[in-house]
């Protein structure tokens, strides 16, 4: 097969800055594009394709972006990621039932409870490692949804209904054409990246690589693995709060169904079939996992098991997923590279 | 004689029943090179991680300077001034040489998190730092020709010497090297006991184990010898090279001769 990452690395070296911006430009206006490509043979089935941009594929996009920093740049397995969308989801369904607190309002409250959940479970739980970790996680994701399951104040299994679209911004968000809503989480999805890569190139990122590699070795060079970590884990919590308040916003109802352990293991799967720690794989990975079940739903229930044989192919194709994490031979820092000489 | 800087005091560690250091006291003074030799499972990796606060000592102390530093968290023993290498070598392989460097260098910057994603003047400047710092510490080590490329595709030698590079850029007082020329050539043993006497006139205090005789002999102020968790001997190169219980310990005694 042939080696799509370092293709893209190579052409993007080679470049020079007009290239490179318009190149960005060209992509970008591509994909902001999708909407209206739902004529084509790209639409699907049953839901329409503009919806589908929105919900699974751009939000499972968002969230294994944030999965991807835990699992991919930290190295800590993390099977419970989905409590943390709850959070966000069911923060914005309360305030705004409750409240006169618009989605952009709840938007800082509900990640900030995500991330308050992040170090409520970080905190006990990162002295665990690996295995563990795992189970741990799992746990925490249950609990979550368990208890919003039980708590009829929070709707129990019912969930909360009415919970209003985003207030417009010079346009109006409508159910039926949800262009507004998938150019709005294509922001989102931009504004992650960048603050992602800022950190990837900077001290917390390389910490992060660091613990993934050598937990220990890392903690006689000086890290302080354990706030690095718990830091992994509110920020990948953040996005996934993020994450729930806009989806709560768009699906106008959310319930416990909604939060699932097979949406944590469905966003894993995201975050390795398209590369773990590579984040341009892992946006590639959430898009087409997104869509393929929606794009065979025609197949009925045999489409699972399609989507299955697919990852088992594929997986046994490319172990480490469509782009691999960076091998080659670069630093990852290059500014200032000659202000030694 | 100059100030000791590190002084472990009747260190004693246990694990179940083995008592694998047995009230260690040593001493290193400021600027010297101090090696600690002894046969396989004498307890020279075990002071080590000791040292270094990976193990807590069932009794007895450890101080830097004056602070006991004995049940400090690891990263924090670091910042204060030790680093160490690793027997079995223990780099970051995914990263480049540089990285690795820099990632030890992090200990003494001071932006997080929010100041990493703001991008503030502060954070620009110490990243420059940190890349200046990291190439003037491979340069010093000479192995900056290989700044770029990943850890793990570095020859075994080079990765060897990446491991001290990595320790100096913590901006350690003391320097731990951990059998630093194991699997060396004679050739690559001499080069190496240059670097070790140039790192340590470059202001450092270092503290050795190592197998090699003729490179202990060559480059230390000191020797300490272990041996089963006790130490038998302290002392110049040439006292304890004809030292008799070193000597019975390396090579052991003759049944009638005690």
């Amino acid at each position: 097969m042939i080696n799509l990452r370092d293709k893209g690395a190579e052409f993007w070296e080679r470049s020079n800055r007009p290239v490179r911006v318009l190149t960005v430009f060209a992509i970008l206006a591509v994909i902001a594009a999708l909407p209206y490509a739902g004529n084509s043979f790209l639409q699907t089935p049953i839901a329409a394709f503009d919806a589908v941009l929105v919900y699974p594929m751009g939000m499972f996009i968002l969230m294994a972006l944030g999965l991807n920093v835990v699992v991919g740049k930290s190295g800590m397995l993390d099977l419970g990621y989905v409590a943390f969308f709850a959070v966000g989801a069911y923060t914005m369904a309360l305030l705004s039932t409750h409240t006169g607190l618009n989605t952009w309002e709840i938007m800082p409250i509900g990640i900030i409870a995500a991330m308050i959940a992040g170090v409520l479970l970080a905190i006990p739980t990162l002295r665990l490692r690996g295995d563990y970790l795992a189970i741990v996680t799992l746990g925490f994701g249950e609990i979550v949804r368990v208890s919003a399951l039980n708590s009829e104040s929070i709707g129990g299994a019912l969930g909360i209904a009415g919970i209003p679209f985003p207030p417009g911004l010079g346009f109006e968000y409508q159910l039926l054409d949800q262009k507004y809503f998938y150019w709005t989480i294509l922001v989102m999805i931009l504004l992650v990246i960048w603050v992602i890569r800022r950190l990837t190139v900077r001290r917390p990122g390389r910490a992060w690589e660091s613990i993934r590699q050598d937990e220990d070795a890392a903690e006689l060079m000086g890290v302080s693995t354990y706030k690095y970590k718990i830091w992994a884990f509110v920020f990948g919590a953040a996005i996934g709060g993020g994450a729930g308040v806009f989806y709560a916003s768009r699906s106008m109802v959310i319930a416990p169904d909604n939060f699932t352990l097979n949406t944590s293991i469905l966003i894993l799967a995201c975050v390795v079939f398209g590369g773990m720690g590579n984040i341009w794989g892992v946006i590639v990975g959430a898009a087409i996992l997104g869509y393929l079940p929606d794009r065979f739903r025609f197949l009925s229930d045999a489409r699972l098991l399609l989507f299955g044989l697919v990852l088992v192919i594929f997986m046994n194709l490319r172990p480490e997923g469509i782009l691999p994490r960076k091998k080659r031979e670069k630093a990852i820092v290059k500014k200032g590279s000659d202000a030694a000489l | 004689m100059s100030k000791t800087i590190l002084n472990l005091k009747d260190l004693t560690i246990k694990f179940g029943g083995v008592t694998a250091l047995n009230s260690v006291n040593l001493e290193l003074k400021e600027g010297e090179i101090l090696a600690l030799i002894g046969p396989n499972g004498a307890g020279k990796t075990t002071v080590f991680n000791l040292i270094t606060g990976v193990y807590k000592p069932t009794s007895g102390n450890v101080f830097l300077g004056d602070v006991a530093i004995d049940g400090k968290k690891r990263h924090h023993i670091t910042k204060l001034g030790i680093a160490r290498t690793f027997q079995n070598i223990r780099l970051f392989g995914d990263m480049t040489t540089l990285e690795n460097v820099i990632t030890a260098s992090d200990v003494r910057n001071k932006v997080g998190l929010i100041g990493s994603i703001l991008g503030t003047p502060r954070s620009r400047r110490e990243e420059k730092a940190s890349v200046a710092k990291a190439h003037e510490i491979l340069k010093f080590i000479g192995i900056d020709e290989y700044a770029d490329r990943l850890a793990k595709n570095l020859p075994y030698g080079v990765q060897r010497r990446l491991e001290i590079a990595r320790a100096l850029g913590t901006e350690p007082k003391i320097l731990l090297l951990d059998e630093p020329a194991a699997g060396f050539n004679p050739q690559e043993k001499v080069e190496l006991a240059v670097t070790i006497k140039k790192i340590r006139d470059a202001g450092y205090t270092i503290l050795l184990i190592e197998h090699d005789m003729s490179l202990i002999m060559g480059i230390s102020d000191r020797v300490a010898v272990l041996d089963f968790g006790q130490k038998i001997a302290d002392d110049l190169p040439s006292v304890v090279q004809n030292n008799p219980q070193v000597i019975a310990a390396y090579l052991g005694v003759p049944e009638d001769a005690s």
